[in-house]
């Protein structure tokens, strides 16, 4: 119906434009909080979720006693919800659109195949309106009409073919939870219980010879709101001790911090990721184990400063300067890398720290492609008492298109070691051959040696 | 002034002579940390045999241009003490202020290399303000999981560095015995913890062919330290090849490297 229309009849509509990623992000939300039924859910847009709840019915007595749940949680949340349970995702999906329960599949209308239009209408005006009309005719006929697409959505509507559910999240392989009957108020509760469920799911470790590496919480509030915790521990563990300081190492780092609101009334943690562990006979003297004083330091550091901001240095295979920063999360870091050692003898030929990016400055030299007399930093001009160089750096012609040829290589760069009349050491390079590849090449600082 | 002085000037009596006994226990505690030894011999002499490990030691940049080398110099023992110590295999930790993405000063592994600092045993945590940077320090020393701790702050007056902040590193460091240097880029008086206190400049050094720069030359002055030793100033020079500081002497020509432990390690990298 037009806008226009609609106002007609209705004078005091309020309009409001279709916002889709509203729509979508909605749905996220409510994915998530539905996770409280069934770890295997998927969002099926625009506006269903796909909940596999097989084995998971026991938890709430029977299915129509967990929809009866889902049904007054959404009612609390001011939401209304069309449901279906069916033995396939496609058969639930076009029950619930129909607003028809299990097992009325045959009385969908044709539109419930969801083909385009004309396949619709052409279905009806051959007298076939429902599913029904179409269940028991033979198949081979129909797919040389209409294609082999409308047999197979036929045969997922009516149960003989399933569709694998493709679930939001993977599901951890341990999983321990805790409902309660009355919301739980208080932050310290919720940590305590976290603390607990952990010792459990170290059990279960235990029995498989593992310990965790990702570890997932999360803690459900009875309005529908899921907060999420999550932990990365540089070695596997089970232990809980140090467990609960990096869970409040996690807490104290929140961007916003918990707020439990009308309280949590499920409190889940899974294990994403574990790794093998064997048991480890500690000194008989009860001394600490470094290499594990390490791993639970590096994990508090990671969880605090962030993942990426605790790093430890790998090589580069690469001779470009600037690739040689590379340094990756120290949670990732498992064996030592071999690293090139100098020459005996040599000064350093590298320096201790690099700009990144270079950074500009002027240059005075006796010819224009010998090393630096003197250059202008940051309004200080230095003068060069020493210079070792050319060491002659050429780009990567090969990543080049056409970089084989002459003058499309990309500038070479000239690195001068110089050390100024303070007796300070720099790694200073010219960007470009003097007069082949440009005319007045740039010159460029690049590092501060020792 | 030594602190256990303080406390006993105080108060007088029963309670006083019991934390002297607690606060000279510490002092037991720092000498038996053991000490670093930079490897020149005068100099090791004048600090009355090195440095105390389980301690916290400020380093400053006389001028922020010599901050690569005041850096340089915390590296440089934090790498002795490590190869001395039984705790080898253990990390040294780098912790600094996050600097913008539009221009970064970093640390360069392969110059590690060339210095002889295994860049395998350095973490680079940076931290987003001076108190994180604290914090994490605080907890690295804490763990005992590091042979030493290196916090480089800059600036004149970091919002959070401050007496009582170093002096809880410094207790740590007492306990674990995990060396913590303090690096500022600039020098400055603000009354710290420290065991002793660092002015560190670069210097020109010895020319080798054609005229091209040398190893690294330090021009090193000790401006504090807790047992009153005063005046002490050098130019070392550093030998990678036996990872040692040597006293710089241009007239000379070249020093004979005395190792004081370099087998050790090179014993280690055969084995790795």
């Amino acid at each position: 119906m037009p806008l226009a229309d609609a106002r007609a009849r209705v004078p005091e509509l309020l309009i409001f434009d279709h916002d889709g990623d509203a729509d979508t992000r909605l749905l996220a939300k409510l994915a998530e909080a539905c996770e409280r039924y069934t770890p295997m859910i998927a969002l099926h847009l625009p506006q269903s979720l796909v909940l596999d709840i097989s084995g998971c019915v026991h938890l709430f007595g029977d299915e129509h006693m967990l929809v009866q749940d889902i049904e007054d949680r959404f009612d609390g949340a001011g939401l209304s919800v069309q449901w279906a349970l069916a033995g396939t995702v496609d058969a639930a999906l076009a029950l619930a659109r129909f607003g028809l329960k299990e097992g009325a599949q045959a009385q969908l209308p044709v539109a419930a195949l969801d083909m385009n239009d004309k396949t619709h209408r052409s279905l009806e005006r051959a007298g076939l309106y429902h599913i029904g009309d179409l269940a028991d005719r033979p198949r081979a006929p129909l797919a040389a009409r209409f294609g082999a697409e409308l047999v197979l959505k036929l045969e997922r509507l009516l149960g003989q073919e399933d569709r694998p559910v493709n679930p939001k999240r993977k599901s951890a392989a341990i999983i321990t939870e805790r409902r309660f009957a009355e919301p739980m108020g208080h932050i310290d509760s919720a940590l305590l219980c976290l603390h607990e469920l952990f010792i459990e799911a170290a059990q279960m470790l235990e029995d498989r010879k593992q310990g965790a590496r990702k570890i997932r919480m999360q803690l459900f509030r009875c309005d529908g709101h899921v907060a999420k915790l999550a932990i990365e521990t540089g070695a596997p563990t089970r232990d809980d001790k140090l467990f609960r300081r990096l869970l409040n190492e996690r807490i104290d780092t929140l961007n916003d911090p918990l707020d439990p609101g009308f309280g949590y009334d499920l409190v889940r943690l899974s294990i994403a990721a574990a790794e093998s562990l064997d048991a480890v006979q500690t000194d008989i003297d009860g001394g600490r184990d470094a290499a594990s004083d390490e791993a639970a330091l590096l994990s508090q550091l990671s969880i605090r400063l962030g993942r990426q901001d605790v790093q430890r240095f790998q090589p580069a295979n690469s001779y470009i300067p600037e690739h040689g920063l590379h340094a990756r999360a120290a949670l990732d870091y498992k064996d030592a890398f071999i690293w090139d050692q100098p020459e005996s003898g040599a000064p350093p030929t590298r320096p201790l720290f690099l700009f990144d990016p270079p950074q500009h400055i002027k240059v005075m030299a006796e010819v224009p492609d010998g090393p630096p007399r003197r250059f202008i930093w940051k309004r200080v001009t230095h003068d060069v008492t020493r210079a070792e160089g050319p060491e002659r750096i050429a780009s990567t012609w090969w990543r080049k298109r056409q970089g084989h040829l002459p003058g499309k290589a990309g500038l070479t760069r000239d690195y001068y070691r110089v050390e100024d009349s303070e007796g300070r050491r720099y790694w200073l390079f010219r960007y470009g051959l003097y007069g082949t590849e440009k005319a007045q090449p740039d010159w460029y600082i690049h590092g501060s040696f020792v | 002034m030594n602190i256990s002085d303080s406390i006993h000037r105080k108060n007088k009596g029963k309670a006083a002579s019991l934390s002297l006994s607690s606060a000279s226990c510490l002092d037991e505690n720092i000498k038996k940390g053991g000490a670093i030894l930079l490897g020149a011999q005068r100099f090791d002499h004048a600090l009355r045999q090195g440095l105390p490990k389980a301690a916290l030691h400020e380093v400053q940049a006389a001028l922020k241009a010599d901050t690569p080398c005041a850096s340089a110099f915390c590296l440089l023992l934090a790498e002795r003490c490590r190869l001395s110590g039984q705790k080898g295999s253990n990390p040294i930790l780098w912790v600094d202020e996050k600097q913008s993405q539009r221009c970064r000063n970093l640390l360069y592994p392969p110059g590690l290399v060339e210095l002889g600092i295994d860049p395998n045993r350095i973490i680079y945590a940076q931290a987003a303000t001076v108190i994180a940077a604290l914090k994490t320090a605080a907890d690295a020393v804490r763990s005992n999981a590091v042979v030493s701790v290196i916090l480089a702050l800059s600036g004149k007056n970091p919002r959070g560095l401050d007496l009582t902040a170093t002096r809880r590193l410094s207790l740590f460091a007492r306990e674990s015995g995990v060396t913590v240097f303090l690096l500022r880029d600039q020098l400055s008086s603000l009354s710290t913890a420290a065991y002793s206190r660092w002015q560190i400049s670069s210097a020109p050094s010895r020319p080798l062919e054609a005229n091209a720069p040398g190893h690294p030359v330090f021009d090193v002055k000790l401006l504090r330290h807790r047992r009153g030793i005063e005046g002490l100033s050098s130019r070392l020079e550093w030998n990678r090849d036996s990872r040692i500081f040597e006293e710089y002497a241009p007239d000379i020509g070249a020093v004979p490297a005395v190792s004081v432990f370099g087998t050790d390690y090179q014993e280690q990298r055969r084995r790795a």
